[in-house]
């Protein structure tokens, strides 16, 4: 009976999920395309080595990231003791260094005749320490750069499902007759559980799509094997093979996610909720858990933020003040540019959702989140032989000129793999917001767009933040999207710091590292307080 | 003559689910107080948000001062209605505090072109006062209370003037003396400012006393609209006594034009609502003010319960054929009767309005 109006919400949905459809289909037609022989020379030697090294990073650092930040958040959210306050906001910081630039100052300390060796030369005198100093890198390397930088998703996440249990539960439980530890297993743990799982899932998904850290230290995973077959080999046949397997174990790790986050909504707290009273850590119990916390925030942030310091300091020539200057101007443009578009596409969406009430808009926008899964380097490896095959196809060169390498393609694959965390942060405060109070404002005589701006704008405001600051954090540290797709000649402080640090050159990485490190900083400490809430 | 607010054959339904069906009423004058009393969960809410148009009919019509607000080819956006509604969960807006969440209201209505009825004569201040709240000023709305932001609510609709003001259970969160000041004051604001209003609520001491008419929502639609006095001593239908669940329906048969015959009760005299013939078996309504105590009286019935209410009591009696019938008594009567006492009823019997199904 009224007539039907063209809703423009579902535009940035379908937008976005058509270019998370790229990666799939592509991948899915080359399935039945013909193998190269270099695939078949591969498929007999080397394909079961990097699914085998993929899924030994992906065991060490599960199993690290869970002591890690299951241990951390347990602490901290439970008990105080000397630094208690401090280390629950400090060890976010880790957040800011990215594994690929761990694994960096890893090689700078442990390495031959590398900071350590230095150290003990000039504390005890010459000697072969060298001989003596274990090497870190390798696949050891690997786990270690990649869970102190990632443990971060299991901390947050674990901790947010730790406060938000009421004091009721174990109140009831002490009433029950449990001791502490038997509370722990019996009450906080199992209601934690899928919160752990989804921080891991999380985890898992970074460390599979991983490229800096394990191409850095010449481990031979899926996505440095992608990367070579269409770097080095020009074999795109052959990278899309690879791209099937670590998809596939993606798509186990998502599904993992999907399923404990709805589980996880059963143990968010409801009425009658009372914060957990901590318990105060005395003695040897107190020192323990600050040596655990103190070493966690050293290794996570101390320690690669001091090595990188060493390097500038002891190399001042390295840093070039013109090429510092350059590279911020290029981060910092495509961050912001990024983010506005992602900003905007993000409230377009969720306001359409929110007044149009479309289950198929609902239904195209669960599907464009989910390009956040596609790993980086298989994300930018197809959109770029998408556009060539779409220049071909339409016999013209434009469209490739357009996209590929240029900051437009740099921007949409952005957009593709970071629009979740945008649409579900702004998803997460428009939840809040009740519905009446769209209604309550049409009435005292708002317009929808008056509405728009004069409610949801600013009660959305700390979300627009959380967004802003996590955004930009993601972008100033990726990596293999940007190397790939990035215009010639245009670097960023990550694509910089690689570059170097591939061609052996660590101290010249260690300025645009170290810009990186302190953008991403200022950028959490910013956000803290909404960061800590879990997200 | 058109009357100055009307809902015509309305039908919303949601998910596929028929909310309202062919739902009619209306406000014949400006000025006047409407009450639409039922059950939870009946529509009650719907009808208002229908009203205000932040929900969209299926069908029928919506006229508001001769202006037709919705039907099959006109849809005024709420905005541009001069409606305003005091929601039941209060929608105040979070980050703003209570002073900016009533100016917010005014800005817009006072200064745009859509309301010709100029500003309220009472201020903002006025109206706080009156509702019990003018300190509230300067609080945010997680800071004050349920009951306290439904009055803010309400200030923040009737400070617009608006051509007809909505009201979603405005007393729902307050305690029984607040409640009655509350809404005397209300009465009295609505009466000197001529506000038209249509009133939500299941609290049927408040429609009854706020309104002028009574609507009566039940799974058929309004089933009855008429005055409070005719709703509580005439309802039309037996469904209205369930509803109110006050009083029984006895079996009498119609010996005349004005007395019916029960054979516990004896002869029943009164004046027949609707005409029956001589003979037939009806079913009449008993309320509770309908019989007299007599102590002296020969028609006596075993007491088998007794409810005190402070002003009043009532018993329910007992008699021979099982039926149980309720008689209200003033709470100061002499003597209390203890439950399986034999307690008298007045005769001859005389009600003033005989309502039979």
């Amino acid at each position: 009976m009224h007539t039907f109006k063209i809703n423009y919400w579902f535009l940035s949905s379908l937008f976005i999920s058509c270019f998370v459809c790229i990666p799939l289909i592509v991948i899915g037609i080359s399935l039945f395309q013909d193998v190269s022989g270099y695939y078949q020379l591969l498929g007999e030697t080397y394909v079961y080595t990097y699914i085998a090294n993929t899924l030994l990073v992906l065991t060490g650092v599960l199993v690290l990231t869970f002591i890690f930040g299951v241990g951390a958040a347990y602490l901290t959210s439970f008990y105080q003791f000397p630094g208690s306050t401090f280390f629950t906001w400090a060890l976010i910081l880790s957040f800011a260094v990215p594994s690929y630039i761990y694994a960096y100052s890893l090689t700078a300390f442990f390495g031959y005749f590398g900071n350590l060796y230095s150290f003990l030369n000039y504390l005890f005198g010459p000697s072969d320490y060298h001989t003596l100093i274990p090497k870190v890198d390798g696949l050891l390397g690997s786990i270690l750069s990649m869970s102190f930088s990632l443990f971060i998703y299991v901390y947050l996440i674990t901790r947010a499902s730790f406060i938000y249990q009421s004091q009721n539960l174990v109140d009831a439980g002490k009433i029950m007759g449990f001791s502490n530890y038997q509370t722990f297993k019996k009450i906080i743990f199992p209601s934690a559980r899928p919160g752990i799982v989804v921080g891991l899932s999380l985890v898992a998904m970074e460390s599979i799509s991983d490229f800096g850290t394990v191409s850095f230290f010449n481990i031979q995973t899926l996505t440095t094997a992608i990367y070579d077959s269409w770097i080095i080999f020009d074999d795109i046949a052959t990278a899309y093979q690879l791209s099937f397997f670590l998809i596939v174990i993606v798509l186990i790790f998502f599904w993992l996610e999907r399923m404990s986050r709805s589980r996880s909504k059963f143990y968010m707290p409801t009425r009658g909720y009372e914060a957990i009273n901590k318990i105060q850590l005395q003695g040897t119990s107190a020192a323990y858990a600050t040596t655990f916390c103190l070493l966690l925030f050293t290794c996570s942030f101390l320690f690669p933020i001091s090595q990188i310091l060493l390097w500038v300091i002891q190399f001042p020539d390295n840093i070039h003040l013109a090429q510092l200057i350059e590279l911020s101007v290029n981060t910092v443009s495509i961050v912001i540019l990024t983010t506005l578009c992602l900003i905007v596409l993000a409230f377009f969406t969720n306001y359409g959702m929110r007044i149009s009430k479309s289950k198929f808009l609902n239904a195209v926008t669960n599907f464009s989140v989910s390009g956040y899964v596609i790993p980086g380097v298989i994300l930018a490896v197809t959109l770029l032989s998408f556009l060539s095959f779409v220049s071909k196809l339409a016999n013209s060169n434009w469209i490739h000129f357009l996209f590929s390498g240029s900051i437009i393609g740099l921007v949409i694959a952005y957009c593709v793999r970071f629009y979740s965390l945008a649409i579900n942060g702004i998803k997460s405060g428009y939840e809040k917001l009740n519905t009446n109070l769209d209604d309550a404002s049409y009435l005292l005589g708002y317009t929808k767009f008056g509405t728009f701006i004069k409610i949801h704008l600013p009660f959305l405001q700390p979300n627009l933040l959380l967004i802003a600051m996590l955004v930009a954090i993601d972008i100033l540290k990726e990596l293999p999207i940007t190397l790939i797709l990035r215009p010639f000649n245009f670097e960023t402080f990550a694509t910089q710091a690689y570059t170097f640090a591939s061609q052996d050159m660590l101290e010249h990485a260690a300025g645009p590292s170290l810009f990186l490190i302190i953008f991403s900083a200022i950028f959490i400490l910013l956000s803290k307080k909404y960061i800590l809430k879990g997200f | 003559m058109a009357h100055y607010f009307e809902f015509n054959n309305v039908s919303y339904s949601k998910n596929n689910e028929h909310i309202l069906t062919n739902v009619s009423f209306s406000i014949p004058r400006q000025g006047d107080t409407v009450a639409i009393l039922g059950p939870s969960g009946i529509g009650k809410t719907t009808i208002l948000k229908c009203i205000s148009g932040v929900r969209k009919i299926d069908q029928g019509t919506i006229q508001l001062k001769n202006k037709i607000l919705h039907d099959s080819h006109t849809y005024i956006d709420p905005e541009q209605r001069n409606i305003a509604l005091s929601f039941q969960d209060n929608a105040l807006f979070p980050h703003y505090t209570v002073e900016e969440n009533i100016r917010f209201g005014i800005q817009k209505s006072l200064f745009c072109s859509k309301n010709k009825n100029g500003p309220l004569k009472y201020s903002m201040e006025d109206l706080l006062e009156l509702f019990f709240v003018p300190e509230l000023k300067n609080k945010y709305p997680h800071e004050i209370s349920t009951g306290q932001a439904q009055r803010v609510g309400l200030v923040r609709s009737i400070i617009h003037n608006p051509d007809l003001l909505l009201l979603d259970e405005p007393f729902a969160n307050l305690d029984q003396n607040l409640k009655d000041k509350a809404q005397k004051n209300l009465k009295e604001i609505l009466k000197s400012t001529g506000i038209t209003t249509i009133l939500v609520t299941h609290d049927k001491y408040e429609a009854f006393y706020l309104s002028d008419y009574c609507g009566i929502l039940l799974q058929g639609g309004i089933v009855q609209f008429d005055s409070p006095y005719n709703i509580h001593h005439i309802p039309n239908s037996k469904e209205v006594v369930e509803f109110f669940n006050r009083g029984v329906l006895i079996p009498v048969e119609v010996v005349s034009d004005d007395t019916l015959f029960n054979k516990d009760l004896g002869e029943i005299k009164g004046k027949l609502v609707k005409k029956y013939e001589k003979g037939e078996q009806v079913n009449l309504l008993i309320q509770p003010e309908d019989l007299e105590h007599d102590d002296s009286s020969t028609l006596k019935f075993e007491v088998i319960d007794k409810k005190f209410r402070g002003t009043n009591l009532i018993y329910t009696l007992q008699t021979p054929s099982a039926l149980q019938l309720p008689v209200f008594v003033h709470s100061h009567h002499e003597h209390l009767h203890a439950e399986q006492e034999k307690f008298g009823i007045k005769q001859p019997i005389f009600i003033d309005h005989l309502v039979c199904f």
